[in-house]
């Protein structure tokens, strides 16, 4: 499975939703899509936080929140886990596209290479809906149900990494305002 | 009104209504009474700069938010406030309970208790210190004010001539 075209997938199943996505590629990709879809968050710096904002985001609306972390981004943040699943969100939607590596970075191993299990920090975390998916139709399945099911879900996508669109020319100070715009 | 309950009454008159903390027994006083209060919706967080991006979460969804921290835990989301809040023009108000001040026995607390203002001016964010209840609600009620006003993160320091200590 590749991160671009499962995030095409996830964007044409989440309609309206609010998406936050993880600094680098995710964010990239996600503007790529859908640059003029404002309900995108691009994540920019602040690596680690994209489930932790995407929870603060979900704790402040009704609405389903759909977070795209990644796994070097959430091993850096895995506490997040914890307080996901002491405040259980039933309208927060985090995926993690596992590519095993920090992509960014030379593409150095993660500790998801060498035997951590996500899925199962998150159940021990007591985040009642998890999944690991190792293709695009189990992930839109997962997704789907996550859409119509109460959380909080945690859904790993194994991915396998593709090389980079051109870094997505965001203006941080401008998602945030057009992000928040859509909540008024 | 003491100064825990001026506090949470400048929060409410701002409209703010997530917190998202790590606990600090020098201002439990005034989280727990948030928590009591239906009014917020208290987050514990495991970390500070959790903190940092959870509250940040919810105020990009519409909800004005603000955390809770010592200064311990302020040198622990130094990245999450450069790279998110300022970049991102996030008001965020950050209350601080300043260690190393008057009363402190533990070494540990004193280089991050002393370094926290300095290291907020570098940053260029605004911070402003309470150590009496002097005009309490005037000087935080007003520092909330500017915050949304300028949308940049600003921090509250607060000393234990103001909370009273009791350091753990």
């Amino acid at each position: 499975m590749h991160r671009l075209s499962a995030t095409k997938m996830l964007l044409e199943n989440a309609g309206d939703l609010p998406i936050v996505a993880n600094l680098g590629p995710t964010s990239d990709e996600l503007w790529h899509i859908a640059p003029e879809r404002h309900r995108n968050f691009y994540g920019y710096g602040s690596m680690g936080l994209c489930s932790s904002m995407a929870l603060g985001m979900a704790l402040s609306t009704g609405e389903k929140v759909v977070s795209l972390d990644g796994d070097g981004s959430l091993l850096m943040n895995m506490g997040t886990l914890a307080t996901i699943g002491r405040e259980q969100p039933r309208n927060l939607i985090v995926i993690v596209y596992d590519n095993e590596m920090w992509g960014q970075t030379g593409a150095q191993p993660t500790h998801t290479a060498f035997g951590t299990d996500l899925e199962q920090v998150g159940r021990s975390c007591n985040i009642p809906k998890t999944a690991t998916v190792a293709d695009e139709e189990a992930l839109a399945m997962v997704f789907r149900q996550a859409l119509d099911e109460d959380g909080p879900w945690l859904i790993v996508a194994k991915i396998e990494e593709r090389e980079y669109l051109p870094v997505a020319p965001v203006e941080p100070e401008m998602t945030l305002y057009n992000f928040r715009k859509t909540f008024e | 009104m003491n100064w825990a309950e001026t506090i949470v009454q400048s929060l409410k008159d701002s409209e703010i209504s997530l917190i998202a903390f790590v606990p600090d027994i020098s201002i439990h006083q005034v989280t727990q009474l948030l928590e009591e209060d239906d009014y917020f919706h208290v987050v514990a967080a495991t970390r500070e700069e959790e903190a940092i991006g959870i509250a940040s979460g919810a105020y990009a969804a519409g909800r004005r938010a603000a955390v809770f921290m010592q200064s311990s835990g302020f040198g622990n989301c130094i990245n999450a406030i450069a790279s998110l809040c300022i970049p991102y023009r996030i008001p965020l108000p950050m209350f601080i309970n300043l260690r190393g001040e008057v009363d402190e026995f533990n070494l540990a607390q004193v280089t991050m208790g002393r370094t926290t203002r300095p290291i907020l001016d570098v940053l260029g964010i605004p911070h402003y210190t309470y150590d009496s209840d002097d005009r309490l609600y005037r000087r935080i009620s007003g520092t909330l004010t500017l915050c949304y006003a300028s949308r940049q993160p600003l921090a509250l320091c607060m000393t234990p001539l103001l909370h009273g200590g009791k350091m753990a």
